[in-house]
């Protein structure tokens, strides 16, 4: 009996301690959330740090704690939570539309759209993720992609407003424009909108009529500036018209509301680079290349950078990369030859300079009335 | 109905050339002098020096309703357009080029500048059509008076017809110095200068152009008569090419990227006046092709070979024949090779 009631005692007293460490961790939880709760996120943070360091399966901590981090602008540590709490529950679709809101902030956009794709295959009526990923595979310019997703959806949600924006401005871009034109019409049917003038501004761009969608967009900005997408496409129209001083604020507005916009921070970065502004330059083609990871034309960017600032060799391996990937993409072929001869390598230059004057020939030969056509 | 009348003058500027060539000349006189009176020393003029706009005090373009006149007025040019009630008038402010392939004028318009839709061609000994404007119809007056030049644009000719109008990749015209300087090439010689003054041998060091390989010869050339990257990237394509010779001469068989014998400066020579007897060009062609080399020998004849290998092209709107620098053999009524 002795010994057994010796024996009975550690495990009681173990229990007991088990019992008040759960219980002070789930008081910690309890704190965390409602510090969370209340806004104080910095002081939450630790909570929960606290909380899973005790207990680090709990998906609902860790999906929080992503979600604090998320709120004070911390996007990659957010990931990282994020990411745990989908190992332990793959098919947690809340936390999976975290990471992908995550991804979206923190500039991923390729990583946040894969995301969203999973979420929009295990509940295509999840209207949010539906419109998140189309606009992330626009900004990734995958347009025809935007166009399956959101078609089906416009004929249950005929009037809605931003899906027929997405999906005109998808059309238009992947040069459907007599399809792009309906939604725009079905847009100004409410009267003048942004959308509609941004939409339409678009159409115009896209025959080249530069002047008349200076002007569509210029009322875009008037009716709603905080329209995403409506400075990019002003400044591309100011830069198409000569005014490249208003197109660089154009493009610093959109940036500014929107930093995740590719093409402004392309077309800034070109900017940047005439007025030989080359430091600033480069952080833009970055921000773009981050956007779109492996992007070529923000790759290409990059090398003629490298090359400016006489890192020469850093810009063959980029340029011989792109070239290798993209061999009929004559830019980089041309400062592909630049380099070689900068390394006194002149049979390559040479090699390369044959490359462009044929690719140019066959170009040539291609366009709408040369001899044969 | 009068449009406007502008009063905006020009920075007021040296007479006596460029004025930082006036330190290069301590030391390097010869270089200096030749320079001076070079077509590209003089390849910007405000308009009160200039000689065309002085001699012509009265020129005159009718293009369809519009009527364009430039009257010499005190040191000043005034451009005038009319049509019908319509009249626009604007002085002149800068001359580019010296009229042989066209002597085009910029004037300011509603705080832009314009680049003026009619030039003055020496071949002609009058206005015409400005090259860029070929092809196209004025919509309106101030159409009719010249072309708006987007910033970046206006910066980039400055930049090749002036010296110092370009720091930090702005324009500044409070720092301009008509004409192609020193500096234009010779990057740092002002710093260069004041080093040798002081004496500081290690900060006087600066980049010799001369011992440039023949490809950075043309890259430095083409910053002005466009590079080889350039022309290949967008155009022209065709005979408006032609003009662009680094572009031209690098298409040549014969080009190579690095032999000395064949870059811009193994024929002409920066500091002087253009070479425009034939057979003073010879040499250069028989440093590479001569029977004591053993290489190709032009069977056809023994002097003036650029008179057949480098033809004279004439070039649509400029009233002036330019030289080929892709050098080949030009068979009659082979097509240009782009």
């Amino acid at each position: 009996m002795r010994s057994g009631s010796v024996g009975l005692r550690p495990a009681a007293l173990l229990f007991g301690l088990l019992l008040s460490s759960a219980f002070a961790q789930e008081d910690t939880l309890r704190h965390a959330i409602e510090l969370h709760q209340k806004g104080d996120i910095a002081a939450a943070i630790p909570e929960y740090r606290a909380y899973l360091k005790q207990v680090p399966n709990n998906v609902m901590a860790r999906s929080n704690l992503g979600a604090a981090l998320a709120r004070v602008g911390q996007y990659e540590d957010a990931i990282v939570e994020y990411n745990k709490a989908l190992e332990a529950q793959p098919a947690n679709l809340p936390v999976r539309l975290n990471l992908a809101l995550a991804y979206y902030k923190a500039s991923r956009i390729s990583q946040a759209s894969d995301e969203l794709a999973k979420v929009v295959a295990a509940e295509p009526s999840n209207k949010q993720a539906v419109y998140l990923l189309a606009d992330c595979d626009l900004r990734l310019g995958e347009n025809k992609k935007v166009i399956d997703l959101l078609s089906p959806v416009e004929k249950q949600s005929p009037n809605d407003k931003a899906l027929l924006y997405m999906l005109g401005t998808a059309l238009i871009r992947d040069h459907q424009t007599d399809k792009g034109q309906i939604l725009v019409d079905r847009i100004l049917r409410d009267g003048d909108s942004a959308e509609a003038r941004l939409l339409l501004g678009a159409t115009k761009m896209s025959v080249s009529d530069f002047s008349g969608a200076l002007g569509d967009f210029k009322r875009a900005v008037e009716l709603n500036p905080q329209l995403p997408d409506v400075y990019s496409y002003y400044g591309m129209a100011m830069a198409a018209t000569g005014d490249t001083p208003g197109a660089a604020v154009a493009f610093r507005k959109e940036l500014e509301a929107n930093p995740n916009d590719y093409t402004s921070n392309v077309q800034l970065g070109i900017l940047l680079k005439q007025d030989q502004d080359y430091a600033e330059s480069r952080k833009c083609f970055q921000r773009a290349e981050k956007v779109r990871p492996g992007d070529a034309a923000a790759r290409y960017q990059l090398a003629t950078l490298d090359l400016q600032d006489g890192h020469v060799d850093e810009a063959r391996k980029a340029l011989e990369k792109l070239t290798a990937e993209i061999p009929k993409f004559i830019e980089a072929h041309v400062s592909l030859a630049t380099v070689y001869y900068r390394l006194k390598r002149k049979e390559d230059g040479d090699k390369e300079r044959a490359i462009v004057l044929r690719l140019n020939e066959e170009k040539q030969a291609a366009e709408p009335g040369a001899k044969g056509k | 109905m009068k449009l406007a009348i502008l009063a905006i003058l020009p920075v007021a500027l040296s007479a006596a050339g460029p004025a930082g060539d006036a330190a290069c000349a301590t030391c390097h006189a010869t270089e200096t002098r030749h320079a001076r009176v070079t077509p590209m020393a003089r390849a910007l003029e405000t308009v009160a020096d200039c000689a065309i706009l002085k001699s012509h005090p009265d020129l005159s373009y009718q293009e369809g309703p519009y009527h364009a006149e430039i009257k010499r007025r005190g040191s000043e040019s005034i451009l005038t357009v009319t049509q019908g009630d319509q009249t626009l008038t604007v002085p002149l402010l800068w001359a580019f080029g010296l009229g042989q392939a066209g002597q085009t004028y910029v004037f300011e318009y509603h705080g832009a500048m314009y680049e003026s839709r009619v030039s003055f061609y020496n071949q002609l000994g009058k206005l015409d059509l400005t090259m860029g404007a070929m092809g196209s119809k004025p919509q309106d007056i101030e159409m009719a008076a010249g072309r708006k030049m987007d910033s970046l644009g206006a910066r980039d000719c400055f930049s090749c017809h002036s010296t110092g109008a370009v720091s930090g990749g702005k324009l500044h015209l409070e720092t301009i110095v008509p004409g192609v300087g020193c500096e234009s090439c010779h990057v740092g010689s002002g710093k260069h200068a004041d080093a040798v003054k002081a004496g500081d041998a290690a900060a006087a060091k600066i980049a010799h152009l001369a011992s440039l390989p023949s490809e950075d010869v043309s890259e430095l050339c083409g910053r002005c008569h466009r590079t080889w990257s350039q022309i290949a990237l967008n155009g022209p394509r065709g005979v408006n090419n032609v003009r662009f010779q680094p572009y031209r001469l690098a298409n040549s068989k014969c080009y190579d990227a690095a032999d000395a014998r064949i870059r811009c400066t193994a024929c002409h020579d920066p500091h002087g006046v253009l070479q425009t007897d034939l057979a003073a060009y010879d040499t250069k062609c028989t440093a590479c092709h001569s029977a004591a080399l053993h290489t190709k020998v032009c069977p056809v004849a023994k002097a003036n070979c650029a008179g057949c290998h480098m033809p004279k092209i004439d070039l649509p709107g400029a009233h002036a024949k330019f030289t080929d620098h892709q050098i080949r053999i030009a068979r009659a009524g082979a097509p240009y090779p782009n």
